[in-house]
């Protein structure tokens, strides 16, 4: 393989946190929500860590939050920037081409690790 | 919501050198998805000891929070961050502060000065008219 992908594993967090937010600002509790909802529940995490990915999102400016104070309660809503809709878009790509990889050998194209069979 | 409940973990991150306004946010954020957790579990039937269990555990250990914010090196404070250049900046703004702090004592302790320097001139006022008084008695009568 040409590329190396180093953001691919520990990217997958920020693709899904980007994506959830592509649609509408969201607070934490609901941004795990819609992951679970969207995922099948199929990524188990204790759900406190989402913070510190919205606010690395944040200090690179693929994210902005505002505080907003709903029925008594302090919420930060988060919402994606220009830079995180590109993020976001080269995420996506990062992903579809390493799953279609992925796949690819879980179909058994090259299965006996010998790369003439694949 | 229980005051202080995540007070451990808010001194952890402080002292590992996070960025307070990052420590406060996540305190904040955390206590509140907390209650939406022991919300929900409540209104799921759960008894409140129950549904206090199943939000800590659903929300994770603190450690392993903190370990996920301490692996994002922007949410560090500057001199967490690059110890040595923050140590290099700070001696030098120390030195360049040197000649500033003689006058920012004499501001700061303006009254007791204003004394001191009353008093010194009492006291020389003083001593100069006790040794004017006795030059005067000695030598004057020789004349």
């Amino acid at each position: 393989m040409a590329q190396t992908n180093p953001p691919f594993l520990t990217g997958v967090p920020e693709l899904l946190v980007l994506r959830m937010l592509s649609g509408r600002e969201m607070y934490g509790y609901e941004i795990v929500k819609a992951m679970r909802l969207v995922t099948g529940e199929a990524i188990g995490f204790g759900e406190g860590v989402i913070y510190p990915v919205l606010h690395a999102l944040e200090e690179g400016g693929a994210l902005k939050a505002r505080r907003k104070s709903v029925n008594g309660r302090e919420r930060v809503y988060y919402m994606v920037t220009t830079k995180g809709k590109r993020r976001l878009e080269h995420l996506s790509d990062e992903w579809k081409r390493v799953s279609t990889g992925v796949n690819s050998a879980l179909n058994g194209n090259g299965a006996d690790g010998d790369p003439e069979h694949a | 919501m229980r005051d202080g409940q995540f007070e451990s973990l808010r001194l952890e991150l402080l002292r590992s050198g996070v960025t307070p306004v990052y420590v406060e946010r996540t305190i904040l954020e955390l206590e509140e998805h907390y209650s939406d957790l022991e919300s929900a579990a409540l209104a799921s039937g759960l008894g409140p000891g129950e549904a206090a269990r199943v939000a800590r555990a659903t929300l994770g250990n603190e450690r392993a929070i903190a370990a996920a914010i301490l692996v994002h090196p922007q949410l560090l404070t500057f001199s967490t961050r690059y110890p040595r250049f923050a140590q290099c900046l700070q001696s030098a703004a120390a030195i360049g502060a040197l000649p500033g702090l003689p006058l920012m004592f004499c501001i700061e302790h303006r009254p007791e000065l204003t004394r001191w320097v009353a008093a010194l001139g009492l006291a020389a006022t003083l001593m100069g008219s006790v040794l004017a008084t006795l030059n005067w008695l000695i030598v004057l009568p020789r004349t």
